[in-house]
């Protein structure tokens, strides 16, 4: 077990660092100065060296990925003007744009990220794992049928239509709700749910889906093993048969599925996010990706890419436990 | 320049979001009168002091620091907290556009040839913690300026102040050694003068005396890169709260700030409440629901788009809480004469003459939003605004002519050019304006090829001297209200900049244009001064070196209990200072 | 799409349980309604979409043409009259601002989006059968490296790369080109992964081992026995792909980086359009129930070929439970 993980811990260390070293590279050669974009438009060419210089972009694209994996183990100063600012490892160097700390400023925007995420998530398992076990005890009645079509609507609507038509349905004709603006759950935790609620059935309907047929399909190999013929052969419930079995059946993959989503949501839901304005890691990702701040398109993909094969990780080992039948090689 | 400086590289953030920021976009009213509407807006009644005002903004304040801010006039929230030396009139429309003192007992005092400007302040000046402002902390705020770590200010000191092009700022060690060192040609004989020496006169130094590099910073509370979060106040309010790096500012009345040294700010509302990071979209919902606080709550940001205008339509109570103003500002067609055929002005003339505003304006948001220009000037007096049209191209354009112009100049079967653009979706510089330039050439036998750049990749462009695109839109805005500001960058041959960001993109270096600019920046009158910058600006206009296309206008929402919504052709904007909510 | 890889297999020359399917498939196919009524909406969008230039000149419309009088300009440019300014010659009426006629724009969208999608589906296939068929056959480094690489792919932020690398490309490379190039090369980590799985799978059975025994090579056992076996899953998995790309353009496009202007395409008409939800809803309404059908149409088609392709029902690949097979449960939809 523990050779397992530390195996797989070094492979998505190595997976990390191609990963962070192919962003920086890429964005490295993207159009825009980063120097002059922090500057300000009408910088003067020696006020653009100045700051170039400041950034430390005066050095090889290598020198400063250099710079960026020696903050992360090692933490790192920088000026200040009055005094110097140090940021503990790991530290994921200072915005171009507003020399904020990156790792300050990927906190400031996770709450949102995961607000959005786990809002989703619970939509998610309950429609999708709902609508997945229904359709799996209905099977070939009218009721699948509709829930076929539901489901392929889903993974068939784009985020930013669903949530587009929403926004006009909800928000502009029936004015149920106001259009939504990110609040902090520790502001106001009534006022955080009503401004998420349009988000997170956009992205709950647009995920169940999925697990609707991951679900059903679980559910329906799992009654169809002989011992669940052989309890129903003996006179066991209808209603136990599903909740002891299929839903046993059907939750270690959804579980995995459901780890592994939370992962990549962690980088933020880009269009979900930039849809509703909501102020989280897939926002900031966008933002900064306009301005070529390196650091913080670095750190935001970094720590997308942790938490995936975290959660990759975690769901391994999930559905190792649910399921004895797979072994961990 | 300015608000499209530091805005318009936020802007292109914005892009994905669900309105593009409405920010700067192009806005303009149908006529001059502008000022006469914008005193409409907002509730009746007689202002009175008290209540919380909410500011629900697109961009958050995160350069909230006096060195870093780029402002024309010392902006809007930024001047709540940091008084100037001079600033800007506080009145509706043209009366606005006037220059005023503000820390300093008048606009300064020129010598004989405007090369020294001497600025006395008032008595009974205090920070928000009693302490006196004195000349030494404007000078050292100055200073700051010019460091590295506070980059984003205009470009006006350092090009003025003797020893500006060289000097670092107070945190660099300078060539002996030594850190803190001054700029010596900013002289403070005592606690309450100050002294300016230029390298060359410029008669509208007071102009540039209103920007927030002016406001005074006590040295022993400077904090670097760190001040923003706190800077100390000067003006009316001092900032209690700064959440995530400006995206919410809570502004409370600072007690030693004397209303009797400040006849321009009113400073109604007791608390301002800035909040940011919101969608235009969700900006222009609330302020026009009004429900709660934001029936008290203006945006300082955030504009009318056309299809909230579209929608506010014949709404009469939404109509009446609309503001609108005239931002000096001008969208226009530019050409590289290095690059073939655009050496050849017959060429230029014909683009000139076969171009159709209607359908430009109509792309950039309509007639409400867009006035046609055919002048590079704004069209306000302050400006120096002369009238002129040396290529007419009437409502939608003179094909005919323009064929004529193309057959004298070589090309009777037409010709094919590229016209670069942005792709960002600011209706200026974007897509939809220049298919709308395409659509109106191709009528004229001239086939346009789009190239459309990344916003970032566009601007830097358009600024490469070396490298400028032939044919491109282009836009300009005032850091201040006058010509000089808005001609010099733009024609001056010595402003050709090779290795940083060039704007002039005609590389136009005639030495009469070249003299007329220095002449006119002798003056001290600014009356003169307007006059003659318009009469160059219809001069210049005859080389046909640039399409003058539109003056944007500006529409903003307030919410249902806003007063004394003040809007001056400095700014085109409401005065926050100016608002009340009770 | 469904039938060209599967006919190609008995011309291998082999008899594999892919080959002479392609009937039955078929066959299958037509007695599922959805199925049909997904090919006949996606039949009819092709066709249109092919003529495109066809109806500009039947309804007498130029896509690009504005008409500054259809516009109300004071009222920010929105269209006369209702449904968006629908006429006798603007069936669907026409873009606020300019005017442009609607129903031409979005024919020559679906151009856009069909194209793009279909190109970067056979990047994504090709690329991806190359690499899975390489970490299937070949030695533990090679397998471990390729996987890793695989691993990298699925977990970069697609989006985010794209962007990235049209800004880098230079502005003149032909855009639909690109598009299909930056979505092909980003998006095959999938492909990969499941004939990856089902070339172990496959190696191990008696005939490939035969094959192997018999002395012949890597290529030469890829081409004639694994390709053949392969047909099911891969398409199965390049109907999911598909749609999955359609959205991805629309979504490229919907940030501002797709195909370059005056060029349609549905996902930058959706992002002009949606301030313009409550002045002129026609215009974010059409293109979104387009986008939709578009993606549903082919999305039902998939799951169709899916079914038909694997009788068994099952809704996953079947891989076995061999390296990989509890991987290939977790295969998202890039």
């Amino acid at each position: 077990m523990t050779g397992f993980v530390l195996k797989k811990l070094a492979g998505a260390l190595l997976v990390l660092l191609a990963l962070s070293l192919a962003v920086y590279a890429l964005f490295y050669l993207a159009p825009g100065d980063p120097a002059r974009l922090a500057c300000g438009e009408r910088c003067t060419p020696q006020q653009v060296a100045q700051v170039r210089d400041q950034l430390g972009l005066n050095e090889s694209v290598f020198a400063q990925y250099g710079h960026f994996l020696q903050g992360l183990v090692a933490g790192r100063d920088y000026s200040a003007g009055t005094g110097t600012l140090h940021c503990d490892a790991p530290c994921l160097g200072f915005s171009y744009q507003n020399d904020r700390p990156v790792t300050e400023l990927l906190l400031d925007r996770l709450p949102a990220t995961f607000s959005l995420a786990l809002g989703a998530l619970v939509l998610w398992l309950v429609i999708g794992v709902g609508t997945g076990l229904l359709s799996a005890l209905r099977r070939g009645g009218l009721t699948e049928r509709a829930l076929t079509v539901l489901t392929l609507a889903g993974t068939g609507t784009p985020v930013f239509i669903l949530g587009l038509l929403l926004l006009m349905l909800v928000c502009a004709y029936l004015q149920w709700l106001p259009f939504p603006t990110y609040v902090p759950f520790t502001e106001d935790p009534e006022q955080w749910a009503w401004n998420l609620l349009l988000p997170w059935v956009t992205l709950g309907f647009f995920e169940s889906a999925k697990y609707a047929r991951l679900t059903r399909s679980s559910a329906l190999e799992t009654l169809a093993e002989d011992h669940i013929r052989t309890f129903r052969a003996y006179g066991v419930g209808e209603r136990a048969v599903v909740t002891r079995h299929a839903l046993r059946g059907a939750l270690p993959p959804v579980i995995a599925l459901s780890a592994v989503d939370l992962g990549t949501m962690m980088g933020g839901a880009v269009l979900t996010e930039s849809l509703f304005g909501i102020p989280g890691l897939g926002k900031t990702l966008i933002d900064g990706v306009r301005v070529v701040d390196l650091p913080v398109v670095t750190g935001v993909v970094l720590v997308t890419g942790v938490a995936v094969v975290l959660a990759g990780a975690l769901a391994d080992l999930l559905y190792a436990v649910a399921d004895r039948r797979v072994a961990l090689t | 320049m300015r608000p499209q400086s530091r805005i318009s590289r936020r802007t292109a953030a914005v892009t994905v979001s669900l309105v593009l920021a409405g920010g700067l976009a192009a806005c303009g009213p149908e006529s001059g009168d502008a000022a006469k509407g914008a005193g409409k807006a907002g509730a009746a009644g007689a202002p009175q002091k008290g209540g919380t005002l909410t500011v629900l903004n697109n961009e958050p304040q995160s350069d909230f620091d006096p060195a870093r801010l780029y402002t024309s006039g010392g902006g809007n929230v930024p001047s709540l907290v940091f008084r100037t030396l001079t600033t800007r009139n506080r009145e509706n429309g043209a009366a606005g556009t006037q220059v005023v003192p503000d820390l300093a007992t008048d606009t300064g005092r020129p010598n004989a040839d405007a090369t020294e400007w001497t600025y006395t302040l008032k008595d009974g000046l205090k920070y928000e913690d009693g302490t006196p402002i004195t000349s030494a902390d404007i000078k050292y705020g100055i200073e700051r300026s010019f460091a590295a770590e506070l980059s984003g200010g205009a470009p006006y000191l350092r090009d003025w102040l003797v020893g500006g092009d060289t000097y670092q700022g107070p945190y660099k060690a300078a060539s002996d050694g030594k850190k803190g060192k001054g700029l010596a040609s900013i002289l403070v004989p005592d606690a309450k003068t100050i002294v300016f020496k230029l390298r060359k006169p410029e008669g509208e130094f007071p102009f540039v005396a209103t920007q927030t590099q002016f406001a005074p910073v006590p040295k022993a509370k400077d904090t670097g890169v760190k001040y923003e979060e706190h800077p100390v106040s000067s003006g009316p309010y001092k900032v209690t709260a700064n959440e995530n790096d400006g995206e919410r500012l809570v502004l409370e009345r600072n007690p030693h700030w004397d209303p009797k040294t400040d006849a321009e700010r009113k400073a109604y509302p007791d608390k301002v409440d800035v909040r940011s990071g919101l969608d235009a979209a969700v900006i222009n919902q609330r302020l026009s629901t009004s429900s709660g606080a934001d029936a008290a709550a203006v945006t300082t940001d955030t504009n009318l788009g056309p299809a909230e205008l579209a929608q506010i339509g014949g709404n009469k109570e939404l109509a009446a809480r609309v503001g609108t103003g005239h931002f000096g500002y001008v969208n226009y067609l530019a050409f590289n004469p290095k690059v073939k055929p655009f050496d050849n002005p017959k060429v230029r003339q014909a683009i000139s003459y076969a171009i159709n505003r209607t359908s430009v304006i109509n792309a950039a948001g309509g007639s409400a939003l867009a006035e046609p220009a055919t002048t590079f000037l704004p069209e306000q007096a302050a400006f120096g605004f002369t009238k002129y049209d040396h290529f007419p191209a009437g409502k939608t354009g003179d094909p005919a002519k323009a064929k004529a112009l193309l057959k004298e100049a070589g090309h009777p079967d037409g010709l094919t050019v590229t016209l670069t653009h942005s792709t960002a979706q600011n209706r200026q510089t974007s897509p939809e304006v220049a298919t709308a330039v395409q659509q109106a050439l191709a009528a004229a036998g001239i086939t346009v090829k789009l190239e459309g750049l990344e916003n970032n990749a566009f601007n830097e462009r358009r600024w490469d001297a070396k490298n400028t695109p032939g044919f491109f839109l282009s836009r300009w805005g005032a850091d201040w209200p006058s010509g000089a500001p808005f001609l010099a960058p733009i024609f001056d041959g010595r402003q050709i900049v090779t290795d940083g960001s060039n704007y002039n993109h005609a590389q136009l270096d005639d030495p009469a244009v070249n003299k007329e600019i220095d002449e006119i920046a002798k003056l001290t009158d600014l009356a003169a001064a307007a006059k003659r910058w318009g009469a160059l600006d219809s001069k210049i206009g005859e080389q046909a070196l640039d399409v003058p296309l539109f003056h944007p206008v500006y529409k903003r929402l307030v919410g249902k209990d806003v007063k004394n919504i003040v809007i001056s052709d400095w700014t085109g904007v409401l005065d926050i200072s100016q608002v009340a909510v009770k | 799409m469904t039938t060209a890889p599967t006919a190609a297999a008995p011309a291998a020359g082999t008899t594999t349980p892919a080959a002479g399917t392609a009937r039955q498939v078929l066959r299958r196919l037509r007695h599922r309604p959805s199925a049909v009524l997904a090919g006949a909406v996606l039949a009819l969008l092709v066709l249109l979409a092919a003529a495109a230039p066809l109806v500009a000149h039947l309804t007498g419309q130029d896509p690009n043409a504005f008409h500054d009088d259809l516009v109300d300009s004071a009222r920010g440019g929105v269209p006369l009259g209702p449904f968006g300014g629908a006429s006798a010659d603007h069936w669907l009426g026409v873009e606020p601002g300019t005017g442009r006629d609607l129903l031409t724009r979005l024919l020559y969208g679906a151009r856009i989006s069909l194209l793009v999608a279909l190109g970067a589906t056979a990047v994504q296939v090709a690329v991806g059968l190359a690499a899975g068929l390489a970490a299937g056959l070949g030695n533990r480094l090679a397998d471990t490296f390729i996987s890793r690489l695989t691993e990298v792919m699925l977990a970069l932020p697609m989006l985010i790369l794209a962007i990235a690398l049209t800004a880098v490309v230079p502005a003149g490379f032909p855009r639909p080109l690109l598009l299909i190039l930056v979505i092909g090369l980003l998006g095959w980590g999938g492909t990969a992964r499941v004939v990856r799985a089902q070339t172990l799978t496959l190696r191990s059975l008696d005939f490939v081992a035969a094959a192997r025994l018999a002395g012949n090579g890597p290529l030469r056992i890829a081409r004639r026995e694994l390709l053949p076996s392969l047909a099911a899953p891969v398409i199965t998995y390049a109907a999911i792909l598909l749609p999955a790309n359609i959205v991805v353009e629309a979504s490229l496009s919907f940030l501002g980086v797709g195909v370059k202007p005056p060029t349609p395409s549905w996902g930058q008409m959706l992002s002009t359009a949606q301030t313009w939800f409550r002045a002129d809803p026609m215009y974010v309404l059409l293109p979104a129930g387009l986008l939709f059908t578009t993606v549903l149409a082919f999305t039902v088609l998939g799951e169709a070929v899916r079914t038909a392709l694997d009788p068994r029902e099952s809704s996953r690949l079947r891989v076995g439970r061999t390296r990989g097979g509890a991987r290939s449960r977790k295969e998202r939809t890039p």
